[in-house]
Order: structure tokens, then C-alpha cells, then sequence
């Protein structure tokens, strides 16, 4: 079995022989009665494998969740297990069934089947699919219509199982299965529940790829976007008492690069101590994201629809953003240049007391638009204490660092060199690293990162070329979602850095599949 | 004997704490129905008197029983005994059959005081009743229990459940095992009662298949030892482990169609097999579809009193019945989707 991706606590392993999870199983193939009350029969993927006892007289509400035989667990009831207690079992998955045993959840429906591989569902079945079958329903697109052709409909119902199945599996090599579950969670009052309460343990579990996200509504429930925001307090802008500059989001990330974002730059530049200026930009799902932080998945990963339109929890979203950054205790004052958030960016800011210019520019990139930010721009930082280029760069480092790392002295306390965006370094531990998404971590930085709490793959004594695969690893200190940087250790000797393919215990328990995306080696 | 099973009794045990009004000089309730005595269709004269319960309910309690709802957990004195059978007589008038249920064993002294029971049973031979019904778990069925001074013939029905000693303990949470519900039986019989058993079909846990065999097999396992079986499929009953279950949708009540297999099964048994099912045809009883639900409950109580076959039976959920029950050994609970016995055509989603 060999992990080939990750998406939330879902995954898509190769199972061998053409298999892949997650995986359906059909009932007049693939699975085996007991022969007693009391044992679980068998079932098919690939090879036949035993499942375990049936719980008989036992509690679905009390641990353990899982019904354990040596290679499948069996999550049982889960088509009726209270939406909140699914999301509680699923934050013990692999606690209670480890890495290496397929999770199993018997009789489901076609629409519960993403979100339930979103939490880590392995393989289901067409149990519920047949007594539909027999009821003269056909399967659509994951939802039923009463069938009247002469078609054979358990075969259909089969075969479009098959394609919905496969459509999950897809999705998680894509990075779109937060999106397959978002739509068929929009008319499932159940999906729906599982994934509102499923958002903190896949902030805190999930894997944290840097797939595009396509936002909408649901977006600012989106792991992602949950984990920006709340990181967000960690973060302070690099001089206290600068002018806050509130700009508009831009289509192309990161925003710098944008026609826009590069003449709010060109008119801003041109005004003395414009250092003494931070650039915040103000967006749906994110909220704010301040300059540095550019880079930081998902600020450079998203696409919203732009309608002008700040809905009321929006709002309440922006709001609960800056009681994050608190920017009346670190600006003096705010010059609002956001078009049509203008007014609401106003308003907020008021309300926490800040000193706000509102330019009311409809159209602020526009020529009209452009000169109005630069005499208020003027204006505003006219007489403001001066800011050097070193002030500024040791600033945006410790921004950056804070909202990466939970300890981040290790990084900030060496000699910071260089400017905002792409030649920003800390001494010869970490540089700005598009990939990484921040600080990329160079080996020096990896060796600071590992006496930090940074996370550790322990692995077996070889000359390391390339990607570190699961078979090499054979331990792990501290711990790590999929997505962050590790440090890779042989012999006590920290050998390499890199971005993390697979969660801490997986590396240990997989026998195949990359576990180290290797970024750095000794 | 093994470790009871432990899951959801403190929902159960919540249910027990609290206090419960009662009259105390009323019965629980009092009805006539028809029954089957020598042959002969007669009225039954029904009352259930309400007691201190069963003293298992007060231990642990089976998973399917909520009759420890009825009772009166410090107890009913001789005197509200006496007061309630004084309510009771005047329906018994008349009648050749009496059924005298208490929400526990009628022979457990403890239960119901010797004399209190001496009483009411020469009361009834008096009356001319001819036959008495009582219930009664098998530790109380020993000849001193029952030994009136002057009763109508006493036919003791007994629930044993299933045979098989999995279900007991990990379904129904009895403290019986087979070996003594032989020896109870033959006990009775010794001592002129006639023996009723009661068999469940689909406790909690058993998928609709496991709990077809286990009923035929229980009965096939029960019929030489007793006089009659009475199949029950299992209801929801309030406060019980069952409850739980159900409302979480983990089990669901037996098929009729179950009910009838299993009597069809049963029908070449040297002892008659029947069903009445309580509850029968809502969601918390046995129940089929919509259409046929009425139809089969009226074919079973023909069938109970002698007078019809339950080969005639027809209906279109059977053949969803049929899926449900090829598939639900490969189930790993009884559970089955909301909807499904009527076609999922109710508009509600499962």
C-alpha cells in the first residue's frame, strides 16, 4: 500500500493490482457472510481479508469507535452515527486503526462518501445502493431519480457507484475533494453538519497542500482559510506607529505581482518615508493579508468572485481579522484605498478606535485614483517618524517568522538581510521560498529548527540522494502536518530538510511512497 | 455466568431513578381477547396487576423490557394487591381463560406475596375458570412457588429468548442458560402446569437473517420441552436498551414477513407456534409496508386462533423484505435505511 496523496485526512493509496482507496466494494462480489452470529465474514479487495467480530452489545457512543481485524477497521453505523460524534471518532482514526488498516465504513450512502473519505474513509459499499436498486431508484450524480426505463438498474446503479467512487479519488489526486464535498454537502442537511464541525480537526490534522482553491461561501470554513486567519494574531506589522494602508485584493496572486498592486507601488513610492507605509490587503475568504505574508498558502492560491458584496458574515469575518492585528495598538493612523470596501474597511477600522482616511476612490488603480492615494499618502506620513530599509526588512522578518513558526527566535535572532518579497533572508538559516510558502528553511535552519520543537523524521543510516521514501524511515520526534517543513535526522546527524508527504506515524507504518519532499541536503 | 453486558444501561438506569406515579390500588390495565382453549376459540379474560416488577429489571434488565415502566420500585403491600384484584374479578366473570400477568413473575414470592397468589387462584377456580396464564423467568418455576391449594390448571409461560447462549448475553442481557430451561420445564410439567414459551425474534444487535435462524432454531431447539411457543418479534418499548438503539437507527423492529417465515418454519413443529405481535404494524412493532401491514396482522391472528393459512399472504414489499434479507448477513447491525420497507416513496431521505 503506497500513499500517493492527501487531501484533508483523506487518502489515495495504491493498493496494487489496480486498486486504489478510496475503494468500493460490491456485496455479491466482494463480501463474505459469517459463518456465526458473532464473527464479521470477509471481504474482497484484491485478496480476502477477515473483518472483525460484528459489535454485538456494544455501545457505538463509547470508545473505541473502530472494530479492529488485522489489516480493515470497521467504523460500524457510521450512516447513523450523529453528525458531531462522526467528526469526534474521525479525529481518532488512525489513533485506534493506525496507518496500515484500510478504514471501512459498511452500508453508507453515495452522498455521504466524500465527505466520510474527506475524514479518512478508506472503503465502502454498495449495501444501501442495492435496496435503492431494488426500490426501482437510479443512482445520479450522487443523488436518486425514479427510474421508469427498462434499464437493469442494479447493474447502472453499480457502474455509477464505480464512477462516483472514482470521481473521490480523483478529486484527492487533483486537491478538489474539499470541492466535491462543499456541492454535495449544498442540499445535505447531514453532509453539511459533518463538515461544519469536521473544520478544526482538519485545521489541526489535515493535509495542507497548496492546491487552488476556488472559493465561495463555504470558503471561509475552509481549513485553509481558518488556519490564515487564526495565525494572523501571531503576526505584527515591522515598526510600530507606521500608517496602515488598506488596499483591494487583485486577480493575480501574489498580489505584488499584480498591474495594480505594482501602481500602488510606483504612485506610494514616490512619496518620502513611503517605508513608514504597510500594506494591507483586504480580500474574501481571507480577510487581510498583510504584504508579507503574500506567499503564505492560501493567500496565493485562491479565486473568488468579485461582486463588491460584503455579506453580513463577512464582515464579521473582517472585523474578528483585525481584533487580530489590533491596529490601533500599532498604527498611528489608516488611509482606506480598497474601492468598494472601501467604506466597510472604514467603518471596522473606526471602530477600533484607529485614525482612518477613507480616499473614496471608486476605481483606485485607476490614473484619478492614483494620485489621490499619493497626496493622501503625503499627507498622511508627513511628519511620521522615518523608517530605514534594515528597520523595515528585521520587521517584515519577524512578521513572517511569527506567523510561520509558533517559536520563532531561532530565525529571527540571526542577521536579517535583504527586502521584501523574494530576497528577504535569515543569516544562512532560511530565505523566502515560493514553494514553502514563507521561510524555507535551508539545512543550517533545519539543524535551529530541530533543537526548536521542529519536527523530526528519524531515518535509517543510508547516503540520502533525493526524496526520503517511508521504507528509510524508521522514527519521528515531535509532529507535523502534511505540508510542513521537517528535518530529516541519520544517526544523530540532521541530513537533510524538506516539506513533509505523510503524517508522523504514517512514515513509520508505510513500507512504500514518498515521505520527505527533499529540499535540502547535507 | 458471564459478565452482564454493560453499554447503555445508564440511559436505562436514568429512566429507573425516576420516580413514577402510580396508582397503587389500580391494575396496570384489563382487557378480554380471543384465545385458543382445547381447540376451541374462547374470550380470554386479560389483567395485569401492578407489582414491585422483575427483580432483573432492578438489577440490570433485559435489553428489550421497558415493563419495569409499570411497576413500583419500594413495592405494592397485600392490601393494594387485594384492592386490585377487586377491580379485576368482575372482567373474569364468565370466562374459561384468564391471563394474569404482573410486569415480572407472577411465582416470585417476592413479587407477588404466597398467600396473595393462594388466594387469587382458588378466587378464579371458584369463578369456574379452567385455565390460568401466568408469566414467570424460569428461576421461579419450582414446585413450591405454585403449589395452590386450590387452582385452575396453570399454563406458566416462561421467556426463553433464544437458545442460543450468544444472544442471551450479548442481545438480551438474560441470565438464562439452556440446560435450565430444560430442567424448569420438565419441573412444571411434572407438576401438572402446561409451559408456554416465549421466543424472541430480532433482539437488538441480529440483522433480519441471524434473526430468522435464531428464532426457528430456538423454537425447533424449545418445542419438545414446552406445550405451546409464542414467537414475539421485538417492539420498542420505552426506556430500554432497545429504545436507544432504534432511535439511533442502529436496529429497526422485525419484518412481518420475518414473523411469517419463521411461523411457516415452525409449522410442522409438534407444538403450535404462534404470533401476536405487540405493536404490530407502527414503526416501533414489527411492521412491512404501508399497504400490507393491517392485511398480515389480521392473517396472523387467524392464523394464532387456528382458522387461516399464512401461505396466502401476498404483497410488493416482500420482494424488498427478500433484498433486505439476503443482504442483511452481509450488514454488520439490524439496522436498514428509513423508508425502505415503502420504497423509499415517503419523500423522506435517508
Amino acid at each position: 500500500m503506497e500513499p500517493i496523496g492527501h487531501e484533508g485526512l483523506g487518502r489515495l493509496l495504491d493498493l496494487g493490482e489496480n486498486l486504489s482507496t478510496p475503494h468500493i466494494v460490491f456485496s455479491h462480489n466482494d463480501l463474505t457472510e459469517a459463518t456465526d452470529l458473532e464473527s464479521g465474514g470477509s471481504i474482497k479487495i484484491g485478496k480476502s481479508f477477515d473483518l472483525p467480530p460484528k459489535p454485538l452489545g456494544l455501545d457505538s457512543d463509547k470508545e473505541p469507535y473502530l472494530h479492529l481485524s488485522e489489516n480493515i477497521a470497521v467504523l460500524d453505523n457510521t450512516s447513523s452515527l450523529r453528525p458531531q460524534k462522526i467528526v469526534e471518532i474521525a479525529s481518532k482514526f488512525r489513533e485506534e486503526a493506525g496507518y496500515s488498516r484500510l478504514v471501512y465504513a459498511p452500508a453508507v450512502e453515495p452522498s455521504d462518501m466524500p465527505i466520510l473519505a474527506y475524514l479518512g474513509v478508506d472503503v465502502f459499499d454498495d449495501l444501501n445502493v442495492e435496496l435503492r436498486s431494488s426500490t426501482g431508484w437510479l443512482l445520479e450524480d450522487g443523488s436518486w431519480i425514479k427510474s421508469s426505463s427498462k434499464v437493469d438498474i442494479f447493474s447502472a446503479n453499480r457502474e455509477e457507484l464505480n464512477r462516483w467512487v472514482s470521481k473521490i479519488r480523483n478529486s484527492i489526486s487533483n486537491g478538489t475533494l474539499r470541492e466535491f464535498v462543499e456541492r454535495t454537502s449544498l442540499h445535505n442537511p447531514r453532509v453539511s453538519q459533518i463538515l461544519h464541525h469536521s473544520t478544526q480537526l482538519l485545521v489541526e490534522k489535515g493535509a495542507k497542500n497548496h492546491y487552488l482553491i476556488r472559493a465561495n461561501n463555504l470558503s471561509l470554513k475552509h481549513p485553509s482559510v481558518i488556519d490564515f486567519q487564526e495565525r494572523l494574531s501571531r503576526f505584527t506589522p515591522p515598526v510600530d506607529n507606521m500608517v496602515l494602508l488598506v488596499l483591494p485584493c487583485s486577480a493575480r496572486k501574489p498580489y505584488f505581482k499584480s498591474s495594480s498592486h505594482k501602481r500602488f507601488f510606483n504612485t506610494i513610492r514616490e512619496v518620502d518615508n513611503y517605508l513608514s507605509l504597510h500594506i494591507i490587503s483586504v480580500t474574501s475568504p481571507l480577510g487581510l493579508v498583510p504584504r508579507e505574508l503574500e506567499f503564505c498558502y492560501p493567500a496565493a492560491h485562491y479565486d473568488i468572485a468579485v461582486t463588491g458584496v460584503w455579506s453580513p458574515t463577512e464582515v464579521e469575518m473582517l472585523r474578528t481579522q483585525l481584533s487580530r492585528i489590533e491596529p490601533e495598538k500599532h498604527y498611528c493612523k489608516a488611509i482606506v484605498h480598497a474601492g468598494s470596501s472601501s467604506e466597510i474597511m472604514t467603518t471596522l477600522l473606526k471602530e477600533r478606535g484607529l485614525e482612518t482616511i477613507d480616499t473614496k476612490v471608486e476605481r483606485p488603480s485607476s490614473f484619478e485614483g492614483l494620485e489621490v492615494l499619493q497626496n493622501v499618502a503625503r499627507m498622511s506620513l508627513n511628519g511620521s517618524e522615518p523608517v530605514n530599509s534594515k528597520q523595515r526588512a528585521q520587521g517584515e522578518a519577524i512578521g513572517l517568522a511569527n506567523f510561520q513558526y509558533p517559536n520563532s527566535d531561532f530565525l529571527t535572532t540571526s542577521e536579517i538581510s535583504g527586502r521584501m518579497p523574494y530576497k528577504l533572508r535569515c543569516g544562512d538559516l532560511a530565505a523566502i521560498s515560493p514553494v514553502v510558502g514563507g521561510f524555507g528553511l535551508t539545512l543550517s535552519g533545519g539543524k535551529a529548527y530541530s533543537s526548536n520543537g521542529g519536527g523530526v523524521v528519524k531515518a535509517e543510516n543510508f547516503k540520502l540522494v533525493g526524496d526520503l521514501f517511508a521504507v528509510g524511515v524508521n522514527g519521528h520526534k515531535g509532529d507535523w502536518q502534511i505540508g510542513d517543513q521537517v528535518v530529516i535526522e541519520q544517526k544523530d546527524e540532521i541530513t537533510a530538510v524538506g516539506i513533509a508527504k505523510m503524517n508522523p506515524e504514517e512514515m513509520v507504518s508505510m513500507k512504500r511512497g514518498i515521505a520527505v519532499e527533499v529540499r535540502h541536503h547535507a | 455466568m458471564p459478565e452482564a453486558f454493560v453499554p447503555l444501561t445508564d440511559f436505562v438506569n436514568e429512566a429507573k431513578s425516576i420516580p413514577k406515579e402510580h396508582s397503587l390500588d389500580q391494575p396496570v390495565a384489563k382487557w378480554t381477547e380471543e384465545e385458543l382453549l382445547d381447540g376451541e376459540i374462547v374470550e380470554a379474560g386479560v389483567a395485569i396487576l401492578r407489582t414491585r416488577g422483575c427483580y432483573w429489571s432492578i438489577k440490570e434488565g433485559c435489553s428489550m423490557c421497558g415493563y419495569f415502566n409499570d411497576t413500583v420500585p419500594g413495592g405494592v403491600s397485600d392490601e393494594m394487591l387485594r384492592e386490585q384484584w377487586k377491580k379485576i374479578r368482575p372482567s373474569l366473570k364468565g370466562k374459561r381463560y384468564a391471563k394474569i400477568y404482573t410486569s415480572g413473575s407472577f411465582i416470585d414470592p417476592t413479587e407477588v406475596p404466597l398467600d396473595f397468589a393462594d388466594e387469587v387462584m382458588s378466587d378464579m377456580k371458584d369463578m369456574g375458570i379452567e385455565k390460568v396464564l401466568i408469566e414467570s423467568l424460569p428461576e421461579f418455576v419450582n414446585p413450591k412457588n405454585f403449589n395452590y391449594t386450590n387452582a385452575p390448571k396453570l399454563e406458566i409461560a416462561i421467556g426463553l429468548e433464544s437458545s442460543s447462549s450468544l444472544v442471551l448475553d450479548k442481545c438480551v442481557n438474560k441470565r438464562l442458560r439452556w440446560p435450565h430451561f430444560v430442567k424448569v420445564c420438565k419441573s412444571a410439567r411434572d407438576n401438572g402446569a402446561e409451559v408456554k414459551a416465549y421466543i424472541l425474534l430480532k433482539p437488538p444487535y441480529l440483522n433480519e437473517k441471524d434473526a430468522i435462524e435464531d428464532a426457528v432454531q430456538s423454537a425447533i431447539d424449545a418445542a419438545p420441552h414446552v406445550d405451546k411457543i409464542s414467537i414475539n418479534p421485538v417492539n420498542v418499548q420505552k426506556n430500554t436498551v432497545v429504545e436507544k438503539l432504534w432511535m439511533r437507527n442502529e436496529w429497526t423492529a422485525p419484518w412481518l414477513w420475518s414473523v411469517v417465515e419463521v411461523l411457516e418454519r415452525c409449522k410442522d413443529l409438534p407444538v403450535r407456534v404462534y404470533s401476536d405481535p405487540t405493536g404490530g404494524g407502527t414503526r416501533r412493532g414489527a411492521h412491512n409496508c404501508y399497504n400490507c401491514n393491517k392485511k398480515i396482522l389480521e392473517g396472523l391472528k387467524k392464523h394464532r386462533l387456528g382458522k387461516g393459512d399464512l401461505a396466502d399472504l401476498i404483497c410488493d414489499c416482500k420482494s424488498r423484505w427478500e433484498v433486505m434479507k439476503r443482504q442483511s448477513s452481509l450488514r454488520r447491525n439490524g439496522s436498514e435505511p428509513h423508508g425502505y420497507r415503502n420504497g423509499f416513496t415517503s419523500g423522506r431521505r435517508f
